[in-house]
Order: structure tokens, then sequence, then C-alpha cells
């Protein structure tokens, strides 16, 4: 997940100490103590990586009303580089002392898992005095936390992968209405627009920017997955047509230069008006609205390809060193950062999907786009498969899909080059 | 008068006593040595023949690290990524180095404001040198592009194309490292004997004789340390690919200590990386004993 690190206005803080008196309105969503702490003692660290410039002020937001659950824990918070996030966790895991909660995206947590750094939490989010609790997080918010026979966290936070538009270039070309019927209709809208300086599409196409997330929902409305069913062997046959059409946008002249633009700059691109449909996520929603270009923009998902229409998303965990001495009061803190009011507030805060389903219905209120990815976008989410290998196989592909967008390659054989290096790391 | 054997015995005990003070001398850096350099060498033959080790206890896997690595194809590219990297870096940043060096040279007054600004890149962090390449490099709106295209109509995309990445990142680390290699080869220029150049003035050698029969050979033993010294520096290159790049487009711009710095830290793959890094010690290794062989024959 790409973090959106943006300061906050006063107008924000106001609107978000509103939020959160609204979630404490709640019925049966005060912000009451959900689960007896009080005998707990000791001091506990979380780290994370950051989702706002104000990250710290709104952690300690959750820290100052954990303390009416457990006052006698002391949680102290750190954060770790997005960028750096697994040099930093390693090190962390490395010294035998790390933090003992810990946020951890699906791309990275099962690796950890594997290797023994975290702790089990089967039996934790299984006890029936969360079974209430545990309810409200569907189930395939669980399946991304779970791998090896075990559950390594509980999901709390998701980012979704959307395609912003410009409504009024798509109008001003007559396809406002048609561009996401199919792949055809959106390469002719891409077409109809782009000229001028001004292009009709843009998905990131680096390594470094993830470019992978942009191109996973094609995949997967093609019914393939980066694996099959069992994890045992590549699982893209079927993407080649997908990925066909990716590479004939980019060899279409309708996008930026392939690899000259990082994922900000065609978002700012997008920003001054430039690209009308392009490809990015949801926390850039907060700089829309926070500075609204000079057009009417929305947010929208990719046309369906043959077996569906998905959102791409990815998730984070609240999880527990297997190295924490004090995993009693690291299991109270998740609890409490993981309750409807906690969670629903944080993630109003910094502009990320919660999975709870018990909160969506009153949160962003004063953000149509944010209500209508929480609400209609969440459902569809089809993530990654947690593979402890899986990011060294996205990481390991996508230099394929880079000379595929350049034209180097036909869908068909990138699909091919792809998997065998899939299948090679399979075999390590 | 003292006995002979008594003499050698004093002279034994004085040569003793010099070796002792001498060893003495060296322990702290011959232990700094051993303690950073030689004992992580070992460590990392060691690991090499390892899996995990940094969570959880090391696994022993025999030649599976470098069996993998010789079927690793990003290795094969990354090795040459990085000489061709070398290749255009190293050559260029001695020739405008020396150019400037001489130029320097020849100034006799306002010099160090000169060498002031020429130093400045070589103070700048990497993050700093790449955000201001952005706006010399970017398609849109940089510099270079605006001149690229008022003089060819098209824009070119530096750090985008295949072709193009791996001098661009050349081109970045030579304006960050022109200033110390100019400085340095400004210092070695003063140091030679003027009288020389006086003698060969007086027999009629012109400025470019006197640089390549009497500079250049004379700088022979600066030149030895900056070869060595560069070589290894560049054959390390990771920083400004890791901010510029990050290895891509389609890996063009990976480098060795790139690869091992993805395979440690992103894919948790500590015997891997030691195995990577272990070749790129002997590669340093190979190429400075080639060297100073080769300095020494001329």
């Amino acid at each position: 997940m790409k973090p959106n690190v943006t300061s906050i206005s006063r107008r924000r803080l106001l609107q978000t100490g509103a939020m959160a008196a609204s979630f404490a309105a709640m019925p049966g969503l005060a912000m009451r103590p959900l689960f007896a702490a009080e005998a707990l003692s000791g001091s506990i660290t979380m780290i994370k990586g950051p989702h706002s410039a104000d990250e710290a002020k709104f952690e300690a937001m959750i820290i100052n009303d954990f303390k009416s659950v457990a006052p006698e824990v002391d949680v102290a918070f750190t954060t770790y580089d997005w960028a750096n996030m697994n040099a930093e966790l390693t090190t962390g895991f490395a010294s035998g002392n790390p933090s003992d909660v810990l946020y951890l995206v699906d791309l990275i947590y099962p690796a950890y898992a594997k290797q023994g750094a975290l702790h089990d939490m089967t039996a934790l989010v299984d006890s029936p005095d969360w079974a209430a609790e545990r309810a409200h997080i569907p189930e395939f918010a669980w399946a991304l936390a779970k791998q090896g026979g075990g559950t390594w966290g509980v999901p709390v936070l998701g980012a979704v992968y959307n395609i912003f538009i410009n409504k009024d270039l798509l109008a001003k070309a007559g396809v406002l209405d048609s561009w996401n019927k199919s792949y055809g209709d959106m390469m002719e809208a891409a077409k109809k627009i782009t000229g001028n300086g001004t292009y009709g599409f843009s998905a990131r196409t680096r390594t470094g920017d993830f470019a992978f997330w942009d191109w996973l929902p094609y995949v997967h409305n093609a019914g393939a997955d980066l694996l099959n069913d069992d994890w045992t062997a590549c699982g893209l046959q079927g993407a080649e047509a997908a990925t066909q059409f990716l590479i004939d946008m980019h060899q279409a002249g309708v996008t930026p230069p392939v690899g000259s633009m990082s994922t900000q700059e065609q978002f700012d691109l997008f920003k001054a008006g430039r690209i009308a449909i392009c490809h990015g996520e949801t926390p850039q929603i907060g700089e829309l609205v926070a500075n609204s270009p000079a057009f009417e923009w929305d947010v929208a998902y990719a046309p369906p390809g043959e077996k569906g229409q998905t959102v791409m998303g990815n998730f984070g965990i609240l999880s527990i060193a297997e190295a924490s001495p004090n995993k009693d009061a690291a299991w109270a803190f998740i609890k409490h950062w993981a309750s409807g009011p906690q969670v629903g507030r944080f993630a109003e805060q910094v502009n990320l999907q919660v999975v709870r389903d018990d909160i969506v219905a009153n949160m962003f209120a004063n953000s149509p786009a944010m209500q209508k990815v929480q609400q209609d976008f969440v459902p569809r989410v089809k993530g990654i498969q947690p593979h402890p290998q899986i990011l060294k196989m996205l990481q390991s592909i996508w230099p394929v899909a880079e000379r595929a967008y350049r034209g180097e390659l036909s869908g068909a054989a990138t699909i091919e080059e792809m998997c065998g290096i899939i299948d090679g790391i399979l075999k390590q | 008068m003292p006995g002979t054997s008594e003499l050698i015995r004093a002279r034994r005990r004085q040569s003793l006593r010099r070796n002792l003070t001498a060893y003495a001398f060296l322990a702290p850096a011959l232990a700094m040595f051993v303690l950073f350099l030689a004992w992580p060498v070992v460590m990392l033959f060691i690991q090499s023949f390892q899996t995990g080790g940094v969570m959880g206890p090391a696994k022993f896997v025999g030649l599976a690290n470098w069996r993998q690595i010789f079927s690793d194809d990003l290795v094969r590219q990354t090795i040459f990524n990085t000489l061709f990297y070398a290749a255009m870096a190293i050559p260029a940043v001695f020739i405008i180095a020396m150019v400037l060096a001489l130029c320097l040279n020849a100034i006799r007054i306002g010099h160090t404001p000169i060498k002031t600004i020429l130093y400045f890149p070589t103070l700048q962090p990497i993050l700093i040198a790449a955000l201001m390449f952005t706006f010399v490099l970017h398609q849109d709106f940089g510099i270079l592009n605006i001149l690229m295209r008022a003089i060819t109509g098209e824009p070119v995309n530096f750090l985008g194309n295949a072709s193009l990445a791996m001098p661009t990142i050349a081109m970045v680390e030579v304006w960050k490292g022109a200033g110390f290699w100019t400085m340095l080869f400004l210092a070695g220029i003063q140091g030679l004997p003027r009288d020389l150049f006086h003698a060969a003035e007086l027999d009629g050698a012109g400025p470019l004789r006197r640089f390549f029969e009497l500079t250049l050979p004379l700088l022979k033993p600066t030149f030895f340390f900056s070869v060595v010294f560069a070589t290894i520096v560049n054959l390390q290159v990771f920083d400004s690919v890791f901010v510029l790049t990050d290895g891509g487009p389609a890996n063009a711009t990976a480098t060795t200590a790139w690869y091992i710095y993805r395979s440690l830290f992103s894919f948790n793959e500590p015997g891997y990386g030691a195995t990577l890094s272990f070749i790129l010690v002997l590669v340093v290794l190979a190429l400075t004993i080639v060297q100073s062989f080769w300095f020494r024959e001329k």
C-alpha cells in the first residue's frame, strides 16, 4: 500500500472531530471498551508505515483511548518508511527485540510468518469472547491474513487501486457513458481524447512504482491470477489477451511514454487536466478533495473482462511479533485498534478503506468519492495471493511487462516468460 | 668491551623492541581491518553456503546459492550493467576532471570560488541530486528536454528508455564526482616539480607535449590510486540507481550492489545476497590486482 503523506488542514481536523463524534453516537459503537483489559500492565511498542504526515497524532488518539481500556499499559508508537519497510522490519526482527504490534501489508507479512517472526493468532481471533467482532470482518479479508495454516493478523485497512476519470474530457469526446463498457471502448475513448499534450489513458509502468497493481485487475478480470489454485505453479494462463490489450494501449500512443513518469507525475498530469483515464489509488482522493481541479472528476474501475469486473486492493493487518514478551497487552491493543470506532475514525482521517462491514454505511459522509469506493469498490476487491514469495514474484516479473509495454513482446510471450520466472521461484 | 655474543644479543633485543613498537602502532589499524573487512568477508563466504540466519538460525544448503547464481539471468545482467556503467563513468569523470584541473592550474587569480563551485555537487546528497535532475531530465518540463524539443522537436525519455537510462545515471554520477577528482588531480599537478616543466618549455616542448610526456607520466602514482579507488567505488554503484530508477526500466540499470540489497532486504534471502556480495568482492579484488600489475609494468 503506497503511503499518502499529506498535512491536515484545520477544516479537515474539525471534520475528523465531527466524524469521531458521529462514531461515538452510533448505537453499539460508542467509544467504550469492547473487552476487559484492566488487569493488563506493562509497556508495548507498535510500528506502522505512515498513511499521513499526522500519523503520530492520529495514533496518539487511539493510544489515549486505549488508556481507558487498559490504564496500566503504555503504548509507544513508531513508524517505518514505506520504501524501506522490509529493511527496517527485517532489522527489527533480527535484533530479537522487534515491536510488539506490527502493521504489515499483505505483500510482505507472509515472508515474515514463514520465517517464524510472527505469532500465529489463530487461537486469539477464534476465541469466543471476540467472535462478535470477528464476524464484522468479511471472509475475503481473513483469507488475506491466512497463510500456511495460520492466521497472522487482524485485517484492518485497505487501499483500493481505482481509476480517476476526467469527466469533462470524456464528455467532450462524447464517451462519458461508454468509455468503460469494454476494453475496446476504453481504447476508442483514449484515442479520441489523446492530442495536444493530453493523454487518453495512463497506468503505472515502473517496478519501483509497484506497477503490477494496475495490471492485476485486468489479469483477475480474465479469470487468471499469479498462481494457480493450490499455489504450486504459475496461474497467469488466460491473461494473454488482457496483457495484450494493455500493450496495445501503450503502443497506441494514448499514454505518456512508457517509463517516463512516476505514478505521482502521472497523477499530477491528471490533476492538470491532461490525462482522461488515470490509474491511481484511493489515498489520492484526498489530494483532489483538498485542491479541487478545474474539471469534474470521479472514481471508476476497469472495464469488465471475460470472467468478471474486479478491483485491485491490498490490505494491512495488525500482527504480533513472536518475540513479543507482552502478547496479552499486544492483543488487547490490536482489538482496540481494530474496533469500529477506532479503525473507522483512522480510515477517515487518512482516506483509506476499512474491511469491517458494520461501519461502512456511516463513513465518508463528506466525500462521495470515498463513499463510492468503500461501498461499491471494496466488495469487488480481489487481492493478492499471500504467498511467502509473492513480492519476489511480482518484482521479478514486472521487468518483462515493462519490455512488453515498450512493444518488445506480445501478450502471449509476456505471460510465457512471466510463468517461467514464477515457476523458477517456486522451485527454489 | 662487551663480547660478540653479548653484542648480538643486544642487537636482537633492540630489533625485537623496534618490531614490537611497530606492531603496537599497527595493532589498532590491523584490528579494525580484521574486524570490519577480513572477518565480514570470511562471514560472507560462510553465509554463501547457508540460507536464513537473520530472523532465525542459519541452515546449511551446500552449493545451492552458487548454483542459483550461475542459473540466474539477472546476475549476469547486473554484472554486465555494473561493468558497462563503470566503463562509462570512470573514463568520463577522469577526462573531465583532468581538463578542469589543468584549467584551474593555469588560473592564477580567483580560482578559489571556481574550486568551491566545482566541488559543490560532490557535497550534495544523492537524494538532492536526483531531485535536481528530475527538473533537468523530466520528459514534460525538464530543462534538457525543453532544449531537446526546441532542437529536435521531440523530448527524450532519459530514465525511461532502456538504452539511455544507464548512461543518464552515469552522467549524474560524473556530475557529482567531477569536483572530487578535479581537486585530486589538481593537487597532483601542483605537486609536480616545476623545474622540469621550465626545462621542457626552454627546450621547445609545446603544452600538449608537456602534458603527454611530463604531466601524465609524473602523475602515475596519483592515477594508480585514482583508478583503483574509482573502480572500487563505481563497481558498488547503488544509491543513484536506487533513487533514480530502482533498477528499471526492465532491469536496464540493475547493478550488482542493487541486486544484493534487493536479495537481502526485499526478498529476505541473506544467503543469496551474501553469495552475490562475495562475488563482487572477488571481482573488485581481481580488477585491483590487474590494475596494480598494469601500473607496475608501465
